[in-house]
């Protein structure tokens, strides 16, 4: 048992090892490869905190950790138009800008109480002009889509299976206690 | 010293010759080889083989990269494509690319193509209904087209032919606007729809039908099944990934892996058909010529008999360019009708609405298939102010509403506690038209494609019988829904929507009595070239309601059965 007991806790010694160095040094982050946007990371650390504020981690995984952002990213890489592309990217780019403008701080720089106070603030802002709107908007929209798209939310919070079986179709009496399954 | 040219005539000669491996190509492939005769397919798409060519087939939701939808390339570059409801990320293998074959559109048409094994059989929507007497003596009754040569009784024993090979899920509801077949297990109408199956015939005193959708699903343990390597429905609904089980019926999983096991089957692939070859002085087509997709060489084949189940347009395109000294409008073209008369289904609207009772019900599971409500209007006699009439598809499901208000914590929760909604309902029309000799396909007479071919003109378009009769299923299926108590009832009606993504284009080279009006025979032969027999949906004298698939199935069967009996007798 003292033996278990040790290799876990040097796996978590090791774990913390490996995982302290990426939070800080973000020149060594691989750049996320898009084949139509060019982003630098800067912005792709803005709009991971913005998917960290929108989805955050808890007592279950938050969207940075199921790699929400990077759903967001390609989708807007592969579907969305050039209108549209340009349109979010000059949301983004304007993001900052406003964000001091109205908080006084980076959003980076907020603890995650004051960027949860900030980005409902300027959700809610109907005053905003139309690209940052939009990119505040698609960002949300396109997050929780990737969230419930993702291999987390679709096997543990709602599983969907791939072969039902024969006949899996059926009318059922709802039992008002069991959780509704929205892949079920 | 070898006769190389007689060499290469021998070794393209086959017993028959089949254009097209799709829906009623697979049949007619299946049929011939079966019965020993050497066949040729030839299929102008790539080579998709049951399973191993499915590349989505197996993917978890969260494995299709773009979350299953269609890029912002593919969807500038396929703006026909892209429009059909099946087009997506995890199927859009399967369709023929705009550019592949360019058209001409005098007025506009959604052409959605299928250019592989099988065709569009990987892709259909499996919906199985048989045609009843109501609708072959449709063109005669109302005088519209001309009269079919054949009746239900002609066709019947074919449909179970080959429905007992298909599978088809089902229920016997003993109606004579959709007669019975060989049904297997039904996966049954939910609660919501039985409900208004009962309503419905209470209201119209039994005159009107909601019944489960026919479908092309395996629901039973069968030796046929088996034999064709083929199990039961598991009700993915992920049809147009291509079934690694075979739960549905496509050629690629059940008649062309049928006739290959004869050993008489040759497939050849990248084959775009010219044209029929005709012989002037044997009076008989003798084989087809051939232009290969990858090289662009032309190379003829020959046999004694040849299908044409290119797909109802392709198959007229063909017949049209098959140009000689006897037929110079065509082959089989004395009457100057080839390529007229072309029809579709009117898919242009549907309804919707919710139900607020049942709500202590809800459905769990998935099935790929729906209700389906026959054809009600002018069945005995003609009573409204438009002629025939329309189909519908029907469907409840229970909502799940889902919050995604909110950030942080407060949204994470939303998004696992979602809540019973009304159920909701639908319905969508699914209208005869009326075949007319101004609706027309021909060549055109100076554009061509990659190989050489002209390009097709298409000129189709709704008429005012089509507007009258989205008009009257829009006032009796609110009539219904009111009916069942069913609230917020919406018609969306989708005036742009062009013909041909109902995907039932028919007609061209029609089936009658007499040589002077019509191309085919009852047995689907070119009157004036009996060796050349056009099975596909290019042969509806007139285009019923249902999904034609089965009808084009059994029509084939049929006509092979035919083929090959005259060639013992030495007709043909």
């Amino acid at each position: 048992m003292k033996r278990r007991t040790a290799i876990r806790n040097l796996g978590l010694v090791t774990g913390g090892l490996f995982l302290l160095p990426s939070c800080n040094f973000s020149e060594e982050r691989v750049p996320l490869v898009l084949s139509k946007l060019k982003i630098t990371t800067e912005e792709e650390i803005l709009l991971e905190a913005m998917i960290d504020t929108i989805l955050p981690e808890t007592d279950t995984p938050g969207g940075v950790s199921l790699k929400v952002q990077n759903f967001v990213w390609t989708m807007l890489d592969d579907c969305a138009s050039p209108e549209q592309q340009a349109s979010f990217l000059n949301g983004l780019r304007g993001f900052n800008a406003s964000v001091k403008e109205k908080h006084g701080d980076n959003f980076v720089d907020m603890d995650k109480k004051e960027r949860l106070a900030t980005l409902q603030n300027l959700m809610d802002d109907e005053t905003l002009n139309k690209d940052l709107s939009n990119f505040l908007h698609t960002t949300k929209h396109t997050a929780v889509w990737g969230y419930k798209n993702t291999e987390y939310y679709m096997t543990q919070l709602m599983p969907y299976k791939l072969i039902p079986g024969a006949f899996s179709y059926r009318t059922k009496t709802i039992d008002p206690n069991e959780k509704i399954n929205i892949n079920a | 010293m070898p006769n190389f040219n007689i060499d290469s005539t021998k070794k393209n000669t086959f017993d028959a010759i089949v254009i097209g491996s799709g829906m009623s190509g697979g049949w007619a492939a299946k049929e011939f080889t079966e019965k020993g005769l050497k066949t040729l397919v030839l299929e102008r798409g790539r080579n998709v083989t049951h399973i191993k060519d499915y590349p989505t087939t197996n993917l978890m939701p969260w494995e299709v990269k773009d979350a299953n939808q269609v890029s912002y390339d593919v969807k500038k570059e396929n703006p026909i494509a892209a429009r059909c409801y099946n087009f997506k990320e995890d199927s859009q293998h399967f369709f023929t690319k705009d550019k592949e074959q360019p058209y001409i559109q005098e007025k506009p048409f959604d052409w959605i193509r299928g250019y592989q094994t099988g065709g569009k059989s990987l892709l259909w929507a499996r919906q199985t209904q048989r045609l009843s007497d109501f609708d072959f003596e449709g063109p005669d009754r109302d005088g519209f087209a001309v009269d079919w040569p054949i009746r239900y009784k002609d066709l019947a024993p074919w449909y179970s032919y080959v429905e007992k090979f298909v599978g088809i899920s089902g229920e016997y509801d003993g109606l004579e606007t959709l007669p019975d077949g060989e049904f297997l297990k039904s996966m049954g109408l939910n609660a919501t729809e039985q409900y208004f199956k009962e309503v419905v015939a209470k209201k119209y005193n039994n005159q009107r039908h909601v019944i489960y959708g026919r479908c092309a699903h395996i629901t039973e343990n069968k030796e046929i099944f088996m034999k064709q390597g083929r199990a039961m429905c598991q009700t993915r609904d992920l049809c147009r990934r291509g079934c690694p089980f075979g739960g549905y019926f496509s050629s690629n999983a059940s008649t062309l892996p049928w006739a290959q096991k004869t050993g008489n089957l040759t497939m050849q692939h990248d084959a775009v058909v010219h044209s029929v070859i005709y012989d002037d002085e044997k009076e008989k087509a003798t084989g087809v010529r051939v232009i290969d997709a990858k090289t662009k060489e032309m190379t003829e084949y020959y046999a004694p008999v040849i299908f044409v189940n290119a797909s109802a347009f392709n198959s007229n395109m063909i017949l049209l360019n098959s140009k000689s000294k006897r037929f110079p409008n065509g082959l089989g073209n004395d009457n100057g009708l080839l390529g007229k008369y072309i029809a579709f289904h009117n898919y242009r609207v549907s309804i919707s609405a919710e139900y607020d009772g049942n709500l202590d019900k809800t459905t769990t599971g998935r099935r790929p298939t729906s209700g389906y409500v026959p054809r009600f209007r002018n069945i005995h006699k003609q009573e409204t102010d438009f002629l025939r009439g329309y189909a519908a598809g029907f469907g409840a499901s229970r909502q799940i509403i889902q919050d995604s208000e909110g950030l942080g914590e407060a949204l994470k929760q939303n998004l696992v506690s979602p809540k019973y909604g009304n159920w909701r309902v639908g319905s969508h029309m699914m209208g005869e038209t009326i075949p007319k000799e101004e609706s027309t396909l021909s060549l055109d007479t100076e554009k061509t494609d990659q190989y050489g071919i002209p390009q097709l003109r298409i000129n189709l378009d709704y008429d005012d019988n089509d507007e009258k009769m989205i008009a009257d299923y829009v006032e009796q299926f609110t009539e219904m829904f009111e009916a069942a108590g069913f609230t917020n009832i919406k018609a969306h009606d989708i005036p742009d929507k062009a013909p041909g993504l109902d995907i039932h284009e028919m007609g061209g080279v029609r089936m009658g009595h007499d040589p002077k009006t019509s191309l085919l025979n009852k047995w689907n032969q070119l009157h004036a070239c009996k060796n050349v027999y056009v099975t596909d949906g290019a042969c509806m004298t007139s285009t019923s309601t249902q999904n034609p698939s089965l009808t084009y199935m059994a029509l084939t069967a049929r006509a092979c059965d035919h083929a090959i009996k005259a060639s013992k007798k030495g007709e043909a």
